[in-house]
């Protein structure tokens, strides 16, 4: 082979390392295309964007009778996945679940339609401590679906032996503590969530963007890290299950669904999981509009049919979601219920904090101190 | 493509419009040339020239407040738009990346992870190559069959396999510590660690090693590894001789099909990684995602493509000149 071809077929094999790209890239759009092709108005069909394993099985078989149509699901996994996808010009979604956070980006950029909450006499259902949230004052445009917290999960019988607290965010900050459990821990690789945990360990609020206290939270973490495993996002869940992990900060429903694989798999121990006492993040989903919907006749029936308080609580039963519905707590399996973790007392929940979003500049800075965290 | 194609490929274009008895025949066949390559070249200018470009511009943009990028023209003033937003051009995504040296150290990390796992697949894979090229015919194209095989199930799939494999309760975790324990070493954790990472890149990898390695061994004529016996070479001669330096260009297209990839890759440091395995991949990945400041993800993408045109056109100077070599 000559020299001249052979540096080709180098760069033809570079080159082909890119199909694979590629071709993900072409069918993410064409998907794109087909959601904006199929809801035509005169389909009885209601899009709904929403979380992975977010909505019970059984809830869209009774919604699709209720309403005479089909619902129709795309799944996300973050908040930053279903923005981007929004971004990128994905359309005609009729509903969308977001965080606050993310629901306060779409208000801001004008993507949603306000509600009609003439429509919406279950909205009284509601617990008023879940309205007025500060990004949608008078609940213009949004509706809670469900929450969840940011907590602690632990292998009860190990940290009961090793008489480690867990009503408190220092153990997963403080040596002393952590060097019992050393490599049976993990984190969030979440830059917000972390950094909320840290920040209110330090007395601060999770939304505090000081970048002196930024500094301190990111010193707690440094010191802390060598103790920690890693950076878990959704391994935890099966690691805590299978008893490889003893401790993680983690979501209130994965935590609730490591519970329920360790008792399936009969491991002989039990997973627990409790709130700090210093506070913690609460992620309440709303139910909003998207401005590009074209039936919003139905989108106002499913939101008022999963304000009914049976439909509310079979994800609640499901999950183990917090619920903000009054009128489901009836209609949730007690063992749920009554868990303080996930329906906190009212002194509890005074400490509980939403994220706000932070604005550009504060982003990039936040970023470098995580990469900087990192690589120490 | 037929053989007469190659060499007027090869021997230039003068040559050819010399001959003229063949003119014609010559326009035929770059009329066929170009339907073979021309639909694989738009879909490259397509899909991967301007793409490019969109990142270029990307880079001297503002990134908007909600992710995405801020406008070019100053916006229509509306309530939605906040106070003292910038706009237009910039080079500020350049300069946070030059402001600080932590980009380039998670360069140079990402490098020597890359460099390494290039490294443990070329000596792991190159004795299975020999192998291969060198076993009955029948049995070859089944071991290459082995070789592909694992791609028969996902990515992700097989790197999830990893964590129960090197997971703290498993089996290999509690040989290996209870060979430290007898030594009174003590207990180490297999995964979650640059050691994890390391592994899953090289499995990952490995049969882009393999691949080009055995396409070259394979064509190597057995007459020169007897000539070299016959003219007194040992067994290590004839290797070191004559079968390395014929190897090398397999050996430097497998180099850049595992150490390309490798540089960009973030979801075997996310899921096999500890604490402090971070890649250049999964920063780029969490501009787009998390910290959503596109202009300072494509200043990273750009200085990363960089880095891997300077190493595909090294990697391609060396095989030429490999081969060069061979020539005089």
């Amino acid at each position: 082979m000559s020299i001249r071809a052979s540096a080709r077929t180098h760069l033809g094999a570079i080159l082909l390392f890119l199909l694979p790209a590629l071709i993900l890239f072409t069918t993410g759009c064409a998907r794109q295309d087909e959601s904006e092709a199929v809801p035509g108005r005169g389909e009885n069909v209601l899009h709904l964007f929403n979380w992975n394993n977010y909505i019970a099985p059984e809830t869209v078989r009774h919604f699709e009778k209720f309403c005479n149509c089909k619902l129709s699901q795309d799944y996300y996994s973050d908040n930053e996945e279903m923005l981007a996808k929004l971004a990128a010009g994905a359309t005609g979604y009729d509903l969308i679940v977001p965080t606050g956070n993310a629901m306060d980006t779409l208000i801001r950029q004008g993507a949603l339609r306000p509600l009609d909450k003439s429509l919406l006499p279950n909205l009284r259902n509601i617990n008023p401590a879940y309205l007025e949230t500060v990004f949608d004052p008078g609940n213009k445009y949004s509706v809670p679906y469900a929450y969840t917290l940011t907590l602690l999960g632990f292998n009860e019988e190990k940290i009961r032996e090793l008489e480690l607290p867990t009503d408190t965010w220092a153990i997963i900050f403080e040596p002393k503590y952590l060097k019992k459990i050393k490599g049976r821990v993990t984190v969030l690789d979440s830059q917000r969530e972390l950094m909320a945990a840290a920040l209110k360990y330090l007395g601060y609020s999770v939304n505090d963007t000081d970048e002196e206290h930024w500094k301190q939270a990111a010193e707690l973490i440094v010191r802390a890290k060598p103790y920690w495993a890693a950076f878990s996002n959704t391994s935890y869940i099966k690691e805590l299950a299978v008893g490889n992990l003893w401790l993680a900060h983690g979501y209130s429903n994965d935590m609730f669904q490591a519970a329920l694989d360790a008792k399936k798999t009969g491991r002989g121990f039990t997973i627990g999981y409790s709130t700090p006492r210093e506070g913690a993040v609460l992620a309440l989903d709303s139910m909003v509009l998207q401005r590009s919907g074209n039936r919003p006749d139905l989108a106002h029936q499913f939101i008022n049919f999963m304000l009914e308080g049976r439909n509310s609580a079979e994800l609640t039963n499901l999950i183990g979601s917090g619920n903000p519905n009054m009128d489901a707590m009836q209609y949730i399996r007690p063992e749920i219920a009554n868990n303080k973790a996930i329906f906190p007392d009212p002194e509890l929940l005074a400490r509980l904090e939403m994220l706000r979003d932070l604005d550009r500049k504060q982003r990039r800075s936040l970023s470098r101190l995580w990469t900087e965290i990192k690589l120490r | 493509m037929t053989k007469k194609a190659e060499q007027g490929r090869t021997e230039g274009r003068a040559e050819e419009r010399a001959e003229v008895g063949i003119k014609e025949r010559t326009a035929r066949q770059r009329m066929a040339k170009f339907f073979v390559a021309g639909p694989p070249l738009v879909f490259l200018t397509v899909f991967f020239v301007v793409p490019s470009l969109i990142m270029i511009a990307t880079s001297f943009r503002f990134p908007g407040e909600f992710g995405g990028l801020a406008p070019i023209a100053a916006p229509v003033v509306s309530a939605h738009v906040s106070q003292g937003l910038e706009y237009g051009f910039t080079l500020e995504a350049y300069q946070f990346f030059f402001s600080d040296i932590l980009y380039a150290k998670i360069f140079l990390k990402s490098f020597a992870v890359a460099a390494a796992t290039t490294l443990i697949c070329l000596v792991m894979a190159y004795p299975l190559a020999l192998l291969i090229s060198r076993s009955k015919k029948h049995l070859r194209n089944l071991m290459v069959l082995l070789v592909v095989l694992p791609f028969a199930s996902n990515f992700l799939i097989r790197i999830y396999a990893w964590m129960i494999i090197l997971g703290p309760e498993s089996g290999l975790s509690y040989f290996i510590n209870a060979v430290l324990g007898a030594l009174g070493i003590t207990p180490i954790t297999l995964l979650f660690s640059p050691f994890a990472v390391l592994v899953g890149m090289v499995y990952v990898h490995l049969p882009f090693m393999v691949l080009p390695l055995y396409t070259n061994l394979e064509k190597h004529d057995p007459a020169l590894l007897d000539a070299a016996q016959d003219l007194g070479a040992t067994r290590w001669q004839r290797f070191w001789r004559v079968t390395w330096p014929l190897s090398l260009p397999g050996v430097f297209s497998g180099a850049a099909l595992v150490f390309i990839p490798v540089l960009g890759m973030f979801a075997v440091p996310d899921i096999l990684g500890g604490t402090g395995d971070i890649l250049i991949g999964n920063l780029i990945k969490d501009q787009f995602l998390g910290t959503r400041d596109w202009p300072f993800g494509s200043v990273l993408a750009i200085m990363l493509t960089l880095a891997v045109l300077a190493i595909a056109g090294l990697a391609a100077w060396f095989a030429r000149s490999a081969v060069g070599q061979r020539a005089t």
